[in-house]
């Protein structure tokens, strides 16, 4: 099962995205519209969906003519392509998308043909299942931890760097004292957030069109 | 840049396979699956998070309603997909310099592939297939897979040293604390904002 | 073997002529006629790759480069202005984000001929004696003023410092520099252990030529990207010219202070920051003391790896040689680094004040630090921005090289270590910048054929 790499899933899914000559603005449009709209950080609806590590969605217009001597073809349809990456099992996973992060479904693939709504989750299941492909190899890096898991330990490395350096040279019963808080304050402390503070100030963003 | 979200970088790619290769590209992968080489070399080179590759034979492309017109493609296609870290070029050099015969033995099914090396060559071809993604989500932006592994090493020591220490007395404490300290001292890199993408 | 045409290359892109003097002209050239004319003098005394006589080695060198606004002003076609590298056309202070230049190394706190002015050429007389480099500077400027070719923004002197009456290699924070370039194929010398590139068996070869001269294969078995015509970039190469001002008082208070608290000492502690003892001695081959018969011999100096120390135990993984030049510290055989390697042409500015003396921050003082390399993108950049800024390739997150990252107060420096109490773990936060950039740009050093066709205005557009 090339999906799965250790316990970690990778769900591939094209849609095909509605055609409708009538409208002003095309469907493929109003779902690049609507996602680049949709914050990317910890108000993203992936970071509802607490078991994603990373996922995209794509506008797939068309294939790629590369030249002769290959052909030159083209789709037929557009397709919305999605990739996610999540700790556990497929029907779980999809289920969660219906039910806690329904809106946010609905608001894509709803541009999509024979999209079935939220609504009934067995029939949002199965269209995902019918626009699934198959992964043909699949390298997770990391694959026997969660994302929680992983948040934690990023969280323990940055507190324990700190700790380390402010208690340099301290006498050793002091030191374990303050140890002994140290672990208790950060097993307390609040987990870091899914998705991150501020994942949209990133600094490609600053850098001006050359 | 919507390819990017903290120091991951989303590359999509579709390259065209005549037919009759993609069972051959299957059984190398199939191969590869039980070998393992290309994974291992993966791991070392340490910047993948997740990566994919997709063979979508050219009947294969989803059809969910008797309106939608029926695909008529005379190639099969390949999928690639992959959350690096680092830069584009970096990320191309890299596979180029160290990883090129995996990517050839790969992609020598595609049409028109120039092969891994020379890099300007790959390059040109990757960019040509490349297609960019409309949104993408991280659930750890400020930290590469380089980071999370470091971290993940981290967090067991510390989990069998908080475990341990308190019981013990100061000064068998202080020995424990060095010892700790120096088990975990190459895994402390700060996370934060990754550079610019070039 | 390859074979380059030494009397057609400056001999700086080809040696570091090792000379105590040096005095670099920052010229904005004139209209395209006279500036012409003044390259036409120069070319009559420009410095090539020539082996010298023995017995009739030049008392001082010249030897010139321009930035890509200095093309334009020369009046180089247009077809050919756009061929070049885009970050070369660019110049250096448009790429201060990608490279990390904010804050103090902003270049809005950069000296004025680097903020507000252009400079078009670097002109730059090395000499053997304080004589030769004035009476070598006079003809320059009597070149400048007979053709009235261009205007002398700034000059600026720089120098080996000298310690105990003798000119050294020594630096301003008192480490001995100038080991470690990278050795490439066609140079003179034979190559030496830890200078070129690793080979399977674990052995040291020569780079290819284009990594560092345009118009040769480099390692990826191409040609590296170079101007049109081909005659213009061919024997030529890129400079990187930065002024990196040393702050010396906040970097002793910042080893004294740190010094007191780590078990092996503050004179190991220096050696930690940088991976070799302040004498120069390699930590990788002995680190518990510096060791003056390893700096001596040219076969031990460089000739080192990091494979059986992975945990960064001997060297830190963050040491500054192990982040600019990490020979298999990143596995693959070093496959990963052979095309990042940039030649170093350093040399110190200002004077030199003793440890145990006071000496001020403000005071002008420091590096002027030249690089040379095929493609400023591919070598330099990469360098200042993922080794010297960045800490990813030598799994340490965000943590900075120590000596040059731009901290801001805010960084950290992690020494790895043993059990051991004389070689314990320690960690250095709150780290300032011990260096500010203060300007500098993107220069092209073109071959003598290449400066003859600018000069005489016949570079043919493609």
């Amino acid at each position: 099962m090339a999906n799965v790499s250790g316990s970690t899933y990778g769900l591939t899914t094209l849609s095909p995205i509605i055609e409708d000559n009538k409208l002003n603005l095309c469907h493929s449009m109003q779902i690049r519209w609507y996602l680049s709209q949709l914050p990317r950080d910890h108000r993203s609806p992936f970071a509802q969906l607490s078991s994603t590590y990373l996922a995209r969605l794509v506008v797939m217009d068309d294939v790629v003519f590369v030249g002769h001597p290959a052909c030159e073809e083209h789709l037929k349809s557009r397709y919305l392509l999605f990739e996610t990456n999540f700790d556990g099992d497929l029907n779980t996973y999809l289920r969660r998308m219906a039910t806690e992060a329904g809106e946010f479904v609905n608001a894509v693939w709803k541009h999509c043909v024979g999209f079935p709504g939220t609504d009934t989750v067995d029939a949002f299941i199965t269209y995902m299942k019918t626009c699934q492909i198959e992964t043909t190899f699949f390298f997770a890096d990391v694959n026997d931890q969660t994302v929680e898991s992983t948040l934690n330990a990023l969280k323990t490395q940055a507190a324990l760097a700190h700790f380390m350096e402010k208690h340099e040279g301290l006498p050793p019963a002091d030191l374990q004292a303050a140890f002994g808080k140290f672990v208790e304050r950060l097993h307390n402390a609040p987990p870091l957030p899914r998705g991150g503070d501020e994942s949209r100030n990133i600094a490609q963003e600053r850098r001006p069109h050359d | 840049m919507t390819n990017i979200n903290g120091k991951a970088y989303a590359m999509n790619a579709i390259t065209p396979m005549k037919p009759w290769k993609t069972p051959l590209l299957k059984l190398f992968f199939l191969v590869l699956g039980a070998v393992k080489p290309l994974q291992k070399d993966l791991k070392n080179l340490s910047f993948i998070h997740f990566a994919r590759w997709v063979c979508i034979g050219r009947n294969a492309f989803p059809r969910l309603s008797d309106e939608q017109p029926t695909e008529e493609l005379k190639y099969d296609y390949l999928l690639f997909i992959s959350n690096f870290n680092g830069t584009w070029n970096q990320y191309i050099d890299a596979f180029s310099a160290v990883l090129y015969k995996g990517l050839d033995a790969i992609w020598l099914w595609s049409e028109k592939y120039p092969g891994s090396r020379p890099v300007t060559a790959f390059k040109r071809y990757i960019s040509f297939v490349q297609f960019d993604t409309d949104y993408y989500y991280n659930a750890y932006p400020h930290s590469a897979t380089n980071d999370v592994k470091a971290a993940i090493r981290v967090q067991s020591a510390f989990t069998k040293f908080a475990q341990t220490s308190q019981s013990l007395s100061p000064a068998d404490f202080q020995e424990a604390w060095l010892s700790f300290q120096a088990a975990v001292s190459p895994d402390l890199g700060a996370t934060g904002i990754a550079p610019i993408g070039t | 073997m390859t074979r380059i045409d030494v009397s057609d290359i400056q001999g700086f892109a080809l040696r570091g002529y090792n000379f105590p003097y040096a005095r670099y002209l920052l010229l904005e050239l004139a209209p395209a006629k006279q500036a012409r004319a003044l390259l036409r003098k120069l070319l009559n005394v420009v410095t090539t790759g020539e082996r010298w006589d023995i017995n009739n080695k030049p008392q001082s060198t010249v030897n010139v480069a321009f930035t890509h606004k200095g093309l334009e002003q020369l009046a180089l076609p247009l077809a050919s202005l756009l061929s070049f590298p885009l970050e070369f056309q660019q110049g250096m202070r448009a790429r201060s984000d990608i490279l990390g230049d904010s804050g103090t190394n902003a270049p809005e706190r950069w000296d004025p001929v680097w903020r507000e002015q252009y400079v078009h050429a670097w002109l730059a007389v090395n000499a053997r004696t304080a004589e030769a480099l004035e009476a070598r500077s006079r003809e320059m400027q009597q070149f400048i003023d007979e053709t009235g070719g261009a205007r002398l923004l700034q000059s600026q002197d720089a120098g080996a410092i000298r310690l105990h009456g003798k000119f050294s290699t020594s630096e301003h924070f008192g480490y001995t520099d100038g080991f470690g370039n990278p050795d490439f194929k066609g140079a003179e010398r034979d190559c030496v252990p830890g200078q070129g590139k690793l080979t399977k068996r674990g052995e040291w070869e020569a780079l290819a030529t284009g990594e560092f001269l345009l118009g040769y294969a480099d390692e990826a078995g191409e040609l590296p990207v170079s101007p049109i015509p081909h005659l213009l970039g061919r024997n030529g190469t890129f400079m990187v010219y930065r002024k990196l001002h040393q702050n010396v008082n906040t970097f002793r208070a910042y080893l004294d202070a740190k010094g007191k608290h780590y078990q092996g000492g503050k004179e190991k502690l220096a050696a930690k920051f940088v991976g070799r003892w302040r004498d120069g001695t390699p930590l990788e081959l002995s680190p518990d003391m510096a060791d003056p018969t390893i700096v001596a011999d040219p076969n031990q100096n460089t000739n080192f790896t990091y494979g059986e120390d992975p945990a960064g135990i001997r060297c830190p993984l963050g040491a500054h040689i192990r982040r600019t030049h990490p020979r298999d510290a990143f596995g693959f055989n070093g496959g990963l680094v052979n095309r990042r390697r940039i030649m170093r042409r350093g040399l110190a500015y200002g004077e030199y004040v003793p440890e145990g003396q006071p000496v001020s921050d403000s005071d002008e003082r420091g590096i002027i630090f030249m690089a040379l390399n095929a493609s400023i993108f591919r070598q330099f950049e990469f360098v200042q921005q993922q080794w010297i800024e960045y800490g990813n390739d030598a799994r340490l997150g965000n943590d900075k090289d120590l000596l040059l990252g731009n901290h801001e107060g805010k960084g950290k420096f992690v020494v790895q270590g043993t059990a051991d109490h004389a070689n314990p773990p320690f960690i250095c936060g709150a780290l300032p910048n011990f260096v500010e950039l203060r300007g500098g740009d993107y220069f092209f050093l073109p071959s003598l054929t290449a400066l003859a066709m600018i000069a005489t205005g016949t570079v043919d557009p493609r």
